[in-house]
């Protein structure tokens, strides 16, 4: 911000103690990982990456983590899909009524999860989904959807309505103005949108601790396992790796805004 | 000529509002008819009827007396130059521009070749592989038209095309736009609140207010035998006179204003005796009289204002008649104005035209 006030030494405090308050955990994570004990502990005499070898070692570790990878791909193929489809027909009808089903596309966002996971638990009995990676796939896409419709609205609301009736204009068929005029348009948004889904899927644990037990052994169920079972440092390595990679993927989706405001 | 286009009793109704009513217009083949009206008169109604973008609540559309008025845009396939272009941003100009062919499917070779065309049409060869917004206002302004022009459309529809230039390069392009009409011999219908844009530009001028055509013709017909108040003083400027008809002779009128007598010539339709008139006279008919020099209405006033205007003086001269404006071309004013200068000023009996009063309406 250039040529704003420039903050207060109050003001510029406070800053800065609520951006340590939100990164402290993560940091506390990274010296627990590479403790030297036996477990979930600070290093006491040294630092040591055993237990970083040790992850790579395990192939229960390495099985959820590939699970989790698998389900959180197809179900952000399943929110993406789901969620730009409607929110380019809610763009285009735009009635009164649209609105109201915008709201309902939310639910799960403002239906607290573990309510979600209940009912879910209920119907997947009846349809013999539970403990199915179709199920966790099927739950996950549906609540990853909401993320998608607001960043892809987001995108069509500023979307010149006028680019549409261009191409329709010059003989573009529907399908022709998707392809070629409004997804190459509102990409941003949908790429936004899948790694948010993709994000949601993959730490996602009470609906996983409701819907799955054996088969389905996802990586935010494996570690929440390891901490009431064993204590073992392990999951602070695990837990490690899974921040990077979500910082990897905030990074993607900073720079493909960046690229679309550019 | 046959018309290209034809329109019978188009109307659009929101409800009780209406935009449109009425609208009977033929456009010649090969013509470039424009719709001038004060924003919210129904112009740009009538022009996305014609593309297809809304639908007429009443009426019919004839392209070449075929009825198209429930074919959607996609099968019209007019080409439209939007008012700010609607360049695809992600696309290059020459992705734009093929964008009709490829729509269409055409191949490669003859999608190039077409491309080229267009692209020396509108002389922006060598600016192919640029994006929309590395090219000024005009460049951009010309890839849509080239756009609009590369699948030889029946008709090709500019929504204000000029009207986000500034006033030098808008000059540049009106004149452009008139060759390149005359190279393409295409039918252009173009939308306009600009009146100059309008007279420099059209073959036909159609006149809109309140959603109706008020009147239609070349335009200089139009300037110089508006058929309303409202034409003679939205086409450039007028000094109106309220009157009666006092004298009947051959082919002229007396008709009398705030007690003066003025010879009026009429070649329409004469008004009888005692009726009320209102007469239009453009500021640069009047001239300002030499001591010996006579008209057919001579008229004396004082100058009350004036301003220069390089090509010429802008007076306002106080008279019997009221405040006439006069414009008076700076290299023949027999003096240098001043306020309270007297001034005898006349004109000929042929000069005002007879108008309706429609400012009531």
């Amino acid at each position: 911000m250039e040529g704003g006030y420039s903050p207060g030494r109050f003001g510029r405090a406070l800053g800065w103690a609520t951006a340590l308050y939100l990164v402290l955990p993560l940091f506390i994570i990274l010296p627990v990982s590479m403790t030297d004990q036996r477990f979930l502990s600070l290093p006491h005499e040294g630092l040591s990456l055993r237990h970083y070898a040790a992850l790579f070692a395990s192939g229960e570790w390495f099985a959820s983590i590939a699970q989790s990878f698998w389900i959180a791909c197809a179900s952000t193929i399943l929110a993406v899909s789901a969620g730009t489809l409607f929110a380019i027909a809610a763009w285009r009808i735009n009635r009164r009524a649209t609105e109201l089903l915008r709201a309902l596309m939310l639910l799960p966002l403002i239906v607290p999860s573990i309510v979600y996971a209940i009912g879910l638990y209920r119907y997947f009995g009846w349809w013999d989904l539970l403990d199915r990676f179709a199920g966790v796939v099927i739950a996950h896409g549906v609540t990853g959807i909401p993320y998608v419709v607001i960043t892809v609205s987001t995108a069509l609301a500023s979307f010149d309505v006028r680019l549409e009736q261009a191409a329709r204009g010059m003989g573009a068929s529907l399908r022709q103005v998707l392809a070629w005029v409004i997804l190459p348009r509102i990409m941003p948004g949908i790429v936004s949108g899948a790694i948010f889904a993709f994000i949601h899927s993959w730490d996602e644990l009470v609906i996983v601790l409701f819907i799955a037990s054996r088969d389905v052994f996802t990586l935010p169920r494996r570690i929440w396992d390891g901490i009431n079972e064993n204590q073992d440092p392990i999951m602070a390595a695990v837990a490690m790796l899974l921040i990077v990679f979500t910082t990897l993927l905030l990074v993607v989706d900073l720079a493909v805004r960046r690229r679309r405001d550019g | 000529m046959s018309a290209a286009l034809e329109l019978r009793g188009l109307a659009k109704r929101y409800g009780s509002f209406v935009a449109v009513e009425g609208a009977d217009l033929a456009v010649e083949r090969g013509s470039f008819l424009t719709l001038l009206g004060p924003s919210g008169s129904g112009k740009t109604t009538i022009l996305m009827m014609i593309a297809g973008f809304t639908e007429p609540s009443a009426g019919q559309l004839l392209l070449d007396g075929q009825d198209i008025t429930a074919l959607p845009p996609e099968k019209r396939a007019f080409g439209m130059v939007f008012q700010g272009y609607a360049l695809f941003p992600h696309m290059s100009v020459a992705e734009n521009i093929a964008f009709p062919l490829r729509v269409r499917g055409q191949g490669r070779a003859e999608r190039d070749e077409k491309l080229r065309a267009a692209l020396d049409l509108v002389q922006l060869t060598g600016f192919a592989d640029r994006l929309p917004k590395q090219l000024s206002g005009g460049q951009q302004q010309r890839v849509a038209l080239a756009r609009a022009l590369v699948f030889d459309p029946a008709l090709l529809l500019l929504d204000e095309p000029l009207s986000a230039l500034d006033k030098k390069l808008r000059a540049e392009l009106q004149e452009e736009l008139r060759a390149l009409h005359r190279r393409v011999g295409r039918t252009f219908i173009n939308v306009t609140h600009d009146q100059e844009e309008a007279l420099s530009l059209s073959d036909e001028v159609a006149i809109l207010n309140h959603g109706r055509i008020i009147q239609k013709g070349a335009p200089a017909a139009l300037y110089e035998r508006p058929r309303s108040r409202f034409v003679a003083d939205f086409l450039g400027k007028s000094n109106f006179f309220q009157g009666v008809v006092r004298e009947l002779g051959g082919g002229w009128l007396g008709v009398q204003v705030a007690g003066l007598r003025l010879r009026q010539v009429v070649d329409g339709p004469r008004p009888g005796l005692g009726a009320a008139v209102l007469l239009s006279l453009r500021p640069e008919k009047i001239a300002a009289l030499g001591a010996e020099e006579s008209a057919d209405n001579i008229v004396e006033g004082v100058i009350s204002a004036w301003s220069y205007l390089g090509a010429g003086f802008s007076l306002a001269v106080e008279t019997a008649l009221g405040v006439l404006r006069v414009h008076l071309p700076a290299w023949r004013a027999p003096f240098v104005p001043e306020i309270g200068a007297a001034l005898r000023l006349g004109w000929a009996a042929d000069a005002p035209t007879l108008v309706d009063d429609d400012d009531a309406a």
